[in-house]
């Protein structure tokens, strides 16, 4: 048989770091958070996935996840729509006495009936909270190298200001890890755990099952951490463009990161499309004697005031005489004639009246929930 | 079975446009920043409440082909109907080319049998407008019609361009003339039409047997209808309409899309106009960008200076470079330095640093001389060339030549 897929399935976690930004996902999972004008946190992951030649990804949702559901539809944009894997949503059971998942443990052990029945020989997962686009055929190509049980991805990086209590970092001899630690307080430059494994299929059921009976949660403290002599933990470093949202301020500060072209770039290199539910918006319009610098927009937007240095989603008004600098506009924001907006995130459906003024600061940006009027 | 499904004349060759329908049908003539033509009639049909239409393509399809694909992006991919490419095709008996596009409809009435529809309407892939089909639709079962011709009033003096109708108070059709010379009234046809099927079928075989006819809609099956004093009432539509078969009119109704005076909106939400997607990014504004009264959409990148233009997606404008009063079509490159005016340049087009391609009229010595410059796909204008107001360029310039 010709093997055309990759030899891997995905299992992502899309509410994983949820608590990192509580106002972003009072209504969402961080993986529907929106980013980059056009696209949810997802998004990255999964096309990254689609684009490896993966074509069998379970979601493991928890809770929040009507947006997530509406984003990813039947998966179609994605090219999941399939008879042979394709993507599979996996809610919780809601059952009066079972209690939401806590750990990965838990999460992964409602889908280990189905990875038994499954082909692929490896599993990869995921979180959601990091944009990136990656070959994870190189992922796999180091894990079968190495002869690693399992591989973790990380980067060399300082331990995010939001992170601080919700991090992994590795250890590392030779490439192998030989300390796993939780909460990693530790000032400079680390290998920050980017929380992407992968994992023999096989392996990864039989590590659940055992859990499972031991009443383990967590995949990483209780199962890797504890039996780093016994497995053969490797790390692999990325060294690609991320970005991730460790809270409000770095959201933003990502946001505002990919108006430089060279970062642009880096996240969406030509022959790696990164797939988005499509919402066929017309394109841009940008009025007469409208003034716009330095700023990403996406398209179905109407432009009619002063834009400098924004992340502008769809269908974005800013009418006639409004400005607006340094901000993250999400989708269907209107800001009305004479309004001034400086060092503000707005969420989706946000009116700003006219003549109103409303200014954050760089280090501390005005943040407007959903469907609010100011 | 259908109560209405729809045929969509896509098989044009749009020799008008030259340059732009060198390797691609004239329906799949990229419009609008994001859509191609075609994208019009099939939006309509699927918010008119249409299901299942019928693609009639013969001339260069394969872009069109793939383009349409399985109708996912207008909604048309369905178990029971959805949208269907139908190319001429070889029989027991021989094989024929579409003779005219009353043949083509002949070819395919075991297509149309299949889902046995009471009505049928006729469509045109080269018009750009916005309609209710199913309006037109009750106007033509409440007039008790065998076949709905949809009008509107057009100037005067442009009315020998048209199919013109004169029809009575009752809007009842009474006299069709193709192009006339001296028009008798300015009611020209849209080349929208809805036909009873039972009558279209029969007046179609008559028409085929008849060696003499040219098998075509406004030359033979209209007149002959008319003829055979079938009810035919004209549908008046007011709103936007445009033909895009030549250059100009192609140019005009893309900066109509900038006009704000002009009732051709993409941008309501109740009369979604759908596309295929680019999946590229949003578009990024350079810090040293000037852009106004323009569309721009995914991938654009716009350094220069963008005024009164229509960018498709992922045309890079470099620093420095001028594009006004343009069309440029998905993927092309505008070098730093290089300018662009009065012009519509094709698909991954580059035009080189210091390269200057069209002219405004008002810097013409003689008027007269002046049209839009059309740079066709794939072409490189070299460094410093020069493409004149008015040119047809398919093939690459070199640098520092020039080109009229």
């Amino acid at each position: 048989m010709v093997k055309s897929n990759t030899d891997a399935l995905g299992v992502i976690f899309p509410n994983a770091h949820d608590s990192l930004v509580p106002e972003l996902v009072a209504e969402r999972t961080m993986a529907s958070v929106p980013f980059g004008g056009r696209y949810r946190l997802i998004d990255f992951v999964l096309s990254s996935m689609v684009n490896s030649g993966i074509s069998n990804v379970s979601i493991v949702v928890k809770q929040n996840y009507h947006s997530l559901m509406d984003h990813l539809g039947s998966g179609r944009e994605w090219d999941l729509t399939r008879k042979r894997g394709g993507l599979n949503l996996v809610p919780p059971y809601a059952e009066s006495n079972v209690k939401l998942y806590r750990g990965r443990v838990e999460a992964l052990a409602s889908l280990v009936e189905f990875l038994e029945d499954q082909k692929e020989e490896f599993v990869i997962m995921s979180d959601s909270d990091v944009a990136f686009n990656f070959d994870f055929n190189e992922l796999i190509a180091a894990h079968v190298a190495s002869q690693a049980d399992v591989t973790v991805m990380y980067q060399r990086s300082v331990i995010p200001q939001g992170l601080k209590e919700d991090n992994y970092t590795l250890k590392l001899q030779d490439g192998r890890v030989t300390e796993l630690l939780t909460n990693d307080y530790r000032p400079g430059v680390q290998n920050l755990s980017m929380n992407v494994y992968i994992i023999q299929r096989e392996s990864l059921i039989a590590m659940i099952k055992d859990a499972s009976i031991r009443g383990l949660l967590y995949f990483e403290k209780d199962i890797l951490a504890r039996n780093l002599e016994l497995l053969n933990v490797q790390g692999f470093e990325y060294t690609g463009y991320t970005a991730r949202i460790a809270d409000r301020k770095s959201f933003f500060e990502e946001n505002m990161r990919l108006l430089d072209p060279k970062n642009l770039d880096a996240l969406f290199p030509e022959n790696k499309p990164v797939y988005t539910k499509v919402h066929d918006n017309a394109p841009t319009r940008y009025a007469m004697d409208c003034h716009v610098k330095n700023s990403m927009v996406a398209d179905g937007c109407i432009i009619e005031g002063e834009v400098e240095n924004c992340v502008l989603f769809r269908g974005v008004k800013v009418k006639k005489g409004a400005k607006v600098k340094n901000c993250v506009l999400m989708q269907n924001t209107v800001v009305e004639a004479g309004a001034e907006v400086e060092y503000t995130v707005t969420d989706k459906n946000v009116k700003i009246t006219a003549d109103k003024k409303l200014s954050g600061t760089d280090t501390f940006p005005v943040y407007v929930a959903k469907g609010h009027t100011v | 079975m259908k109560e209405c499904i729809a045929m969509l004349l896509a098989g044009g060759q749009g020799s008008r446009l030259y340059a732009l329908t060198q390797r691609l049908a004239k329906p799949a003539v990229p419009f609008g920043g994001k859509y191609r033509i075609i994208d019009f009639p099939l939006s309509n049909c699927v918010n008119s409440g249409i299901d299942t239409v019928g693609i009639l393509t013969q001339y260069q399809p394969l872009v069109l082909n793939e383009y349409i694909g399985n109708g996912q992006p207008w909604d048309l991919d369905r178990l029971y109907g959805g949208v269907h490419v139908l190319p001429p095709y070889q029989t027991a008996t021989g094989s024929d080319w579409y003779k005219g596009t009353a043949n083509a409809i002949y070819q395919n009435i075991n297509f149309i049998d299949r889902y046995n529809p009471n009505y049928v309407v006729i469509l045109s892939g080269d018009h750009i407008y916005k309609m209710d089909y199913g309006k037109m639709l009750d106007f033509h079962k409440e007039n008790g019609a065998d076949c709905t011709i949809a009008v509107m009033e057009v100037p005067w003096e442009e009315a020998s361009r048209f199919g013109i109708m004169t029809a009575d108070e009752n809007n009842v059709i009474t006299k069709f003339e193709e192009k006339p010379k001296e028009p008798k009234s300015n009611l020209a046809s849209m080349g929208i039409y809805i036909f009873t099927w039972e009558k279209l079928r029969k007046f179609l075989i008559e028409d085929e047997a008849n060696p003499a006819s040219d098998n075509d809609f406004g030359k033979n099956i209209i007149p002959s209808m008319l003829a055979s004093k079938e009810k035919m009432v004209a549908y008046h539509f007011e709103g936007y309409w445009k033909d895009v078969g030549t250059i100009s009119s192609l140019w005009d109704a893309n900066m109509d899309l900038l006009n704000p005076n002009v009732s051709l909106d993409v941008w309501s939400d109740d009369w979604k106009i759908y596309s295929r997607n680019s999946g590229m990014p949003g578009q990024w504004i350079g810090a040293n960008a000037v852009i106004d009264n323009s569309m721009v959409t995914e991938g654009c990148r716009v350094e220069g200076k963008l005024i009164q233009s229509v960018l498709f997606a992922g045309v890079k404008v470099g620093e420095g470079a001028v594009v006004e009063d343009s069309i440029v079509m998905p993927g092309a490159v505008i070098e730093p330095g290089a300018t662009v005016k009065y012009s519509i340049i094709a698909e991954n087009v580059v035009v080189k640093s210091g390269a200057v391609v069209g002219e405004r009229p008002e810097d013409m010595e003689n008027v007269d001389d002046w049209g839009v410059a059309v740079v066709g796909e794939g072409v490189t204008i070299g460094a410093n060339a020069k493409v004149g107001p008015k040119a047809m360029v398919v093939k690459d310039v070199k640098d520092g030549e020039e080109q009229w």
